[in-house]
């Protein structure tokens, strides 16, 4: 057992700078593919909320779709079907993208159950109190809807994050790419990859517990089995 | 020349094999993470050793913050390295089936603590004994309850065999990209592939979200909670 971890102590100082430089961008690559899902997500909220029924019709197919597709199938194809129609992306950017379109599908949702659990009396009190639509919806709505939706959303980013590792397989050097060469060079995988899951570890832990702090703050007050041990 | 219409059916096959062993893996580790997941919960909920609820707690935040790829990676490559060799199918079933016993733990430790506390407390008072009370009044209601999570959780893991291929697992991305290197039918490959995992994730989804409907029907009680 001590043997196991003299390893660390030994290959520490050439081990860390690699993983700590690829961790950033794996921190890059999840946050910029959260970001375009939670911009294709509003979109597909919007769209699912109009008048128009094809739009609407078009947005829950989309949501369904992607749910039912397996993030890596997304992945390889994009990396390797666009350039047969012309559209050369680093691994990078399209893991980017393949992040976004499958993080939207689950951010939609989120999104959508927020603002549904907001009462429509809500809104229609704040444009009876003379607010536009706009600010009724930034002013009333929209922080109420934030108290559910922040939660899930903290959580989607985790699996995000994660999902991340599987830009290791289309040539984008972020975390579990950069532990895959450290393994065969070093010859010593169960150390690399301990140590690489502590490094997601480390950054997915403490969202998922403000995940759960939050939810249980809003989640009070209901007398169950799980009560006595809080 | 061949045409796609020549080179379709070869394709097919070879996707449906990969079918085959995903679902090989996707049956295993649905063993493993429904047992495994429902002894931990039980054991997590009514335990009153704090040791154990934090070593539980443990075992499924680490499951859980860390991606399946490297759990896959640790259990192939990682235990190889000490002498403990497991087939790629092997090495994805215990895999995913131990990420899945955390992440169904959760569901049914929830589910279990979500239940009337009157629940468990009428039926020790009829004089049920406290293990036949679990099996006959609180398991099945904590199942119903929570359906929607374990049907959640079937299609995530159908989706999550394609990890596997990661590891070398025959199953269907691991021949999608042999046949891309063999054919060059890059779209069409990719795109068989992605139809093929649609045709098995929406049926699953549907199913489990009949069941709901059933059940809650059936019981009346659905909404009781």
């Amino acid at each position: 057992m001590i043997a196991f971890f003299a390893i660390y102590g030994d290959y520490a100082a050439e081990w860390l700078p690699r993983l700590v430089l690829a961790a950033r961008v794996t921190a890059t690559l999840s946050l910029l593919g959260f970001v375009l899902a939670l911009v294709l997500g509003a979109v597909l909220v919007a769209a699912q909320r109009t008048h128009v029924a094809a739009l609407r019709r078009a947005a829950a197919a989309f949501v369904q779709f992607v749910r039912a597709v397996p993030l890596l199938a997304l992945l390889l194809a994009l990396y390797f079907g666009l350039p047969s129609f012309g559209l050369t992306l680093p691994g990078y950017w399209v893991g980017v993208l393949g992040l976004g379109i499958q993080g939207a599908a689950y951010v939609a949702e989120v999104l959508r159950g927020g603002l549904d659990a907001v009462h429509r009396g809500q809104r229609e009190a704040a444009l009876a109190a003379g607010l536009t639509p706009l600010a009724a919806f930034r002013f009333v709505v929209l922080p109420q809807a934030m108290r559910v939706m922040l939660p899930p959303l903290l959580n989607a980013y985790v699996s995000l994050l994660k999902d991340s590792s599987l830009c290791a397989l289309i040539a984008t050097d972020e975390l579990m790419l950069t532990a895959r060469a450290m393994a065969s060079e070093y010859f010593l995988p169960l150390h690399v990859f301990v140590l690489v899951g502590l490094f997601y570890f480390a950054i997915a832990f403490p969202l998922s517990m403000c995940s759960r702090l939050l939810a249980r703050r809003l989640g009070r007050g209901r007398r169950t089995l799980g009560t006595n041990q809080g | 020349m061949t045409t796609v219409v020549d080179i379709l059916p070869h394709i097919l096959a070879l996707l449906g094999d990969g079918a085959l062993t995903a679902a090989q893996i996707a049956a295993g580790a649905a063993a493993i993470a429904f047992v495994g997941g429902l002894v931990l919960a039980v054991v997590n909920v009514f335990t009153q050793l704090v040791a154990v609820r934090l070593a539980i707690a443990a075992y499924t935040e680490w499951m859980r913050n860390v991606p399946a790829l490297a759990h896959l990676f640790l259990l192939y490559f990682g235990l190889a390295s000490v002498g403990v060799r497991l087939t790629p199918l092997a090495a994805a079933i215990v895999g995913l089936g131990l990420v899945g016993a955390a992440v169904l733990c959760d569901v049914f430790s929830a589910g279990l603590r979500a239940l009337h506390v009157g629940q468990r407390e009428a039926a020790l008072a009829v004089g049920l004994t406290p293990l036949q009370a679990l099996r006959f009044i609180v398991l099945p209601q904590v199942l119903r309850l929570t359906l929607p999570a374990i049907g959640n959780y079937a299609s995530q893991l159908v989706k999550d065999t394609s990890i596997a291929s990661a590891i070398a697992a025959p199953e269907i991305m691991f021949f999608a990209r042999n046949l891309v290197t063999s054919t060059f039918e890059t779209p069409l490959i990719y795109a068989s592939a992605i139809a093929l995992y649609a045709a098995i994730v929406l049926p699953v989804s549907w199913l489990f979200a009949r069941l709901e409907r059933r059940l809650a029907a059936a019981g009346g009680m659905g909404g009781a909670r």
